[in-house]
């Protein structure tokens, strides 16, 4: 491990002192400041604690305090006040971020380290959920808890990297290394179960693995990871000996037939297995299509109907290859397996759709965003960027993601015209990326996207895949227009808004535990419950299957079960796990690995039946954190047939995890 | 209770509200708060939040706009109680004079507020009443500052090659050294912008720039501080030195003129003067409202007492004498110099804060608030405001101070990493 001690020249005894005896000083300043008046004491606090980040023995004279930071308020009237509110995904942005993020983080990271050594024992969590808190920050901060030098690395630290190195090489201390690495494999294979259309921080995520020391490389752990690096680095024979594409390349064209259908194999195995893609892959699948044909649908690992697309549609494939499968679009290879498994390439609307994204003439703000998606020197100009985008979106719809932005709205809209509608959603790519704008009639009025302000899609952040990229932007605007529209209707805007945006797939009954606008006050919640399953549970519903997914909306809560905020998922369907427990599955589009939402309720996204990119839950456990969902009114069953005692079950649940955040009214 | 109707309000939190408080500050607030004298504070609509969210007595109101509906607001505060306003902020200062006016019913108060918002305004004031002040003018266009430089000039019998004289430039109502600049060649005349004017001229003056913080309740000095400047816009102390403040009966004589001058019962005043070395006091400007440059923080660091409260009771005509003789410390008694250093970025793009390490080992060294700003490109500076950061220096010797002061002056606080850099150290 490195060690960042020597990074700066450390200050003396003397000074150490004195900012220790300021620091106290200043402690009891916030202490006693009122609320109103607290800020300005904290900043104090921050600037010494700055100044004591600076230097590991300064660290450990802050860590010395930490247990206080809490009882003196040192957090108060911030994001960070609440320990149990803290979530580990957010930890890095503010480490890496300016002002005085950086240093609160730190602070609160050191604060929760000594909750895990038993130091603190006033604050929200225990030891051992501070101590599963700091695991899960190191398994997504590898790059600072194992540091390597290279300029990006050193770029992407942040300002405050060296503090950022020596507050990770404290933590590492403190508590140990021990469960890391079987923490970031879980993680892996979370994340990766769910095939993720974007996989740049997965791979980072395995290459940084390997930094992680683990003394038996026969462990369980340490094969699993193994099969993961091999995924990105190269899992064939001829890819591990020349790992440089140029060395590949010369490799891949003098190789025997034998030879090239042994990688074929290993590559689509490899894939098929981990979701993930290596670079080589595309080195090679671009040398088949010129010059062994037919190994091609060995190396997609296709199935018969893929085998027999392919067959049929040889042109269209060969020029999708040729245009979006480079070692840099590597990842398009499991889209465009998808998109032949599901037959997509036999509808004219996508086959033309995807041509004409070939030539499109792009604006020039689509075409900087996508050139900046690629890896540097990759050769993928912004239309193969496009166009391999778009194949992974149609190929794994469920892979969509909304990246660290406030717009599930905007990737279940993707997601669910990449199922079921694939031309309209390729309509929609061309719109927005050759016209720099959307259509979107709503009730006899037009909208366009270019014509709307959204505050929130100014900030976007642009580490999303290429399709969502051009139209998330737009989509969100729209949608954030039309909630304005409905916002004075007294009932959930989403009973109007969600058939307008997602399209006539969606039923236009529409159920809402929140009786006003303002979804403050859960009114009616045993009709509620009752008409859910009347429409959706196949024991009361008639046995009906959901035709399209369902845009529902849940209240997701923490660990603690305490209510964060409205979340949009789309209900995939309803049926019975392999256990036979009924279960309902559904996409949610922020990809997170592993979800604890309270009162053991922990989504899962594998091991119980799931398709890749689902989630899933026992039916009770969603309906109970569930709020608003469409039915189709003439498909209502027997609602008055469920059970009482399901019905109170459910209620509690619902009423000790979320609902503890609002008013419930009486049930009349 | 005192006989005549002063009852002391400041311990009883209960007794409603008969300060209020112009523009948003929380160490006002907090002055208040602490002694526990109830208020309302008058702020901008963006506070609004705020205020509620602690449960603090507040108004809203737009500073910005003219002033013609100060009845509403007056009879809006009166409503509730309130008897004094005082004002925090340069643009607050007008409307605490309409406010106080018409809380006492003498609409000749509005009328000397406005002095302190038209610095040519006041000039000719003072010098009228005898105040030795530059030369100066108000000037509608850059034809107009061109002559106003030529003559200067002439009258000081410069002839061609000479170096010119500088003369300064300053909007008429701005705080302090906002949009101030210095002219001495007719190029920079030419870049000046067309929305600069109407403006004030001044000629140079000489000597050594300082400012005084004087409380004054019912026409008498009750405490002044004279602060010293080391570099206007980046650093002054409190209190000034000994050989400013060999001074201070001469100075204490300029303020109590200008006192007069300005017809000042109760408040507080922050007047800049220039002082050469034969002690010859020339009036710069003066304002009534907090000054800037962190001097209350240096005057109650130095002195030990709050000077957001005093500046309070001052305003308020019925504060009691023995409050004030509580409140403020004799002039000569002070714990330190304290003093500080305005901290602007030195480059147009900084991404991180170095702190040299000679500085916290520094005895003198307090304390600093530069963080990494949160936008890496810095916003061009408008006079001598908008500073990132500042660096506080507390000690026992007024040159060690100064010398303090201008040596961190040309410390690089925040500085750039650029990628070629960094390779350029690695190597």
């Amino acid at each position: 491990m490195n060690s960042p001690e020597g990074t700066k020249a450390t200050p003396s005894q003397r000074v150490l002192d004195r900012l220790s005896e300021k620091l106290d000083h200043w402690l009891g300043e916030v202490e006693k400041a009122k609320p109103f008046a607290r800020s300005g004491y904290q900043t104090e606090v921050f600037q010494i604690a700055e100044t004591l980040m600076g230097s590991m023995e300064g660290l450990r004279l802050l860590y010395e305090r930490a247990h206080l930071f809490e009882s003196k308020q040192v957090f108060q009237g911030g994001p960070w006040a609440d320990a149990s509110k803290l979530q580990p995904a957010l930890v890095k942005g503010s480490l890496i971020g300016a002002g005085v993020y950086p240093v609160v983080e730190t602070m609160s990271e050191l604060r929760l380290l000594a909750v895990a050594a038993g130091r603190a024992t006033d604050s929200a969590l225990t030891r051992d959920e501070a101590r599963d808190f700091l695991n899960e920050v190191m398994a997504l901060n590898l790059e600072f808890v194992f540091p390597g030098d290279t300029e990006q690395e050193r770029i992407e630290g942040g300002p405050h990297r060296d503090s950022n190195l020596r507050l990770f090489a404290l933590i590492a201390e403190e508590i140990g290394l021990d469960s890391l690495r079987d923490e970031v494999v879980s993680e892996i294979e979370q994340v990766t179960a769910q095939h993720p259309v974007l996989t740049q921080r997965v791979r980072r995520m395995v290459r940084m693995a390997a930094r992680i020391p683990g003394p038996d490389p026969n462990s369980d752990t340490s094969r699993r990871l193994a099969t993961f690096s091999r995924a990105v680095e190269g899992p064939t024979e001829l890819s591990r000996k020349y790992p440089q594409y140029v060395e590949y390349r010369t490799a891949v064209k003098e190789a025997d037939r034998d030879t090239l259908a042994q990688e074929a194999h290993d590559f689509a195995e490899s894939m098929y297995a981990t979701g993930l893609v290596a670079a080589h892959h595309a080195i090679l699948l671009r040398h088949l299509r010129a010059k062994e044909h037919e190994l091609l649908p060995l190396a997609l690992h296709l199935n018969d109907l893929g085998a027999a697309e392919l067959a049929q549609n040889a042109e269209t494939v060969d020029q999708l290859i040729q245009v979006a499968v480079l070692p840099g679009t590597a990842q398009s290879i499991y889209g465009l397996r998808g998109v032949l498994e599901r037959g997509l390439l036999s509808r004219q609307e996508v086959t033309a759709g995807l041509t004409r994204l070939i030539t499109l003439d792009l604006t020039t703000d689509v075409r900087r965003m996508l050139l900046r998606q690629r890896e540097r020197k990759s050769g993928n100009t912004a239309n193969s960027v496009l166009v391999a985008g778009t194949l992974s979106v149609l190929g794994s719809p469920l892979g969509v993601g909304q990246g660290r932005n406030p717009t599930c709205q905007a990737a279940r809209g993707i997601s669910l015209w990449a199922q079921h509608a694939p031309g309209f959603l390729i309509e929609l790519i061309i719109a927005a990326s050759r016209d720099g704008a959307i259509d979107l009639p709503f009730e006899g009025k037009t909208w366009r996207s270019d014509q709307l302000h959204s505050s929130k899609s100014l900030e976007l952040d642009l580490d999303l895949d290429p399709v969502s990229v051009v139209l998330v932007p737009h989509l969100d605007r729209l949608y954030d227009q039309l909630m304005k529209l409905v916002a004075l209707r007294g009932e959930d805007g989403h009973k109007w808004v969600n058939p307008a945006l997602y399209g006539r797939w969606v039923p236009t009954g529409f159920a809402s535990v929140f009786s006003n606008p303002a979804q403050t006050v859960v009114s009616g919640y045993e009709d509620f419950v009752r008409r859910f399953f009347a429409t959706h549970h196949p024991a009361y519903n008639d046995g009906h299957a959901l035709m399209y997914p369902n845009p529902v909306g849940l209240c997701v809560t923490n660990s603690h079960g305490e209510y964060l905020g409205p979340h949009a998922v789309s209900l995939q369907r309803i049926e019975p796990d392999p256990r036979g427990q009924l279960r309902a599955y559904f996409y949610n589009p922020n990809n997170e690995g592993r979800q604890n939402w309270g009162e053991d309720v922990r989504p899962s996204v594998s091991g119980h039946g799931e398709n890749p990119g689902e989630s899933s839950l026992p039916f009770d456990d969603f309906v109970a954190r569930l709020y608003a969902f469409h039915y189709n009114p003439y498909e209502e069953g027997d609602a008055y047939a469920v059970p009482d005692l399901d019905l109170k079950r459910i209620e509690a649940a619902a009423r000790n995890s979320w609902g503890r955040a609002f008013t419930w009214e009486p049930t009349l | 209770v005192s006989d005549d109707g002063r009852d002391d309000t400041t311990k009883r939190p209960s007794a409603p509200p008969r300060t209020a408080l112009l523009g948003f500050s929380i160490p006002a607030m907090e002055a208040l708060d602490r002694v526990g004298r109830p208020f309302i504070a008058v702020v901008p609509k963006e506070f609004e939040g705020y205020m509620k969210e602690h449960g603090i007595a507040y108004e809203v109101w737009d500073f910005a706009r003219l002033n013609e509906r100060s009845g509403d607001l007056a009879k809006r505060l009166a409503d509730r109680g309130i008897e004094v306003a005082v004002p925090l902020y340069e643009e607050t200062v007008e409307w605490a004079g309409a406010l106080n006016g018409h809380f006492r019913d003498d609409p000749r108060l509005f009328t000397r507020y406005l002095l302190f918002r038209d610095k040519a305004m006041m000039k000719r004031r003072a010098q009228m009443y005898g105040i030795h002040v530059g030369v100066f003018e108000e000037a509608e266009s850059k034809a107009d500052v061109l002559r106003f430089l030529n003559r200067v000039n002439q009258a000081l019998v410069k002839i061609e090659g000479d170096v010119a004289d500088p003369v300064h430039l300053k909007p008429l109502a701005s705080a302090g050294s906002v949009g101030h600049r210095v002219l001495a060649t007719p190029e920079q005349i030419e870049n000046l912008s067309d929305d600069e004017f109407p403006c004030l001229l001044e000629s140079h003056l000489d000597g050594q720039e300082f400012s005084c913080e004087v409380f004054i309740h019912r026409g008498k000095i009750r405490f002044l501080n004279i602060n010293e400047y080391v570099h206007l816009g980046y650093s002054n102390f409190s209190p000034a030195g000994p050989r400013l403040q060999k001074w201070r009966p001469q100075i204490r004589e300029a303020v109590e003129d200008l006192i007069e001058a300005f017809e000042i019962d109760d408040g507080m005043i922050h007047p800049e003067f220039f002082i050469t070395d034969e002690g010859k006091i020339s009036f710069g400007e003066v304002a009534a409202r907090v000054p800037g440059g962190h001097i209350f923080e240096l005057i109650e660091s130095a002195y030990g007492f709050d000077p957001f409260l005093a500046f309070i009771l001052c305003v308020d005509p019925r504060t009691t004498e023995e409050e004030l003789a509580d409140l403020f410390p004799d002039e000569s008694d002070f714990q330190c110099y304290s003093g500080c250093l305005m901290v602007y970025p030195k480059r147009r793009v900084v991404t991180r804060v170095e702190v040299p390490t000679s500085l916290l080992e520094e005895d003198y060294y307090e304390r600093h608030n530069l963080f990494v700003p949160v936008n890496t490109k810095v916003a061009e500076r408008v006079g001598f405001g908008n500073h990132y950061g500042t660096v506080y220096f507390k000690g026992s010797d007024a040159t060690k101070m100064r010398d303090l002061l201008l040596e961190y002056e040309k410390a690089d606080f925040y500085v750039a990493d650029s990628p070629s850099e960094r390779q350029d150290a690695a190597s």
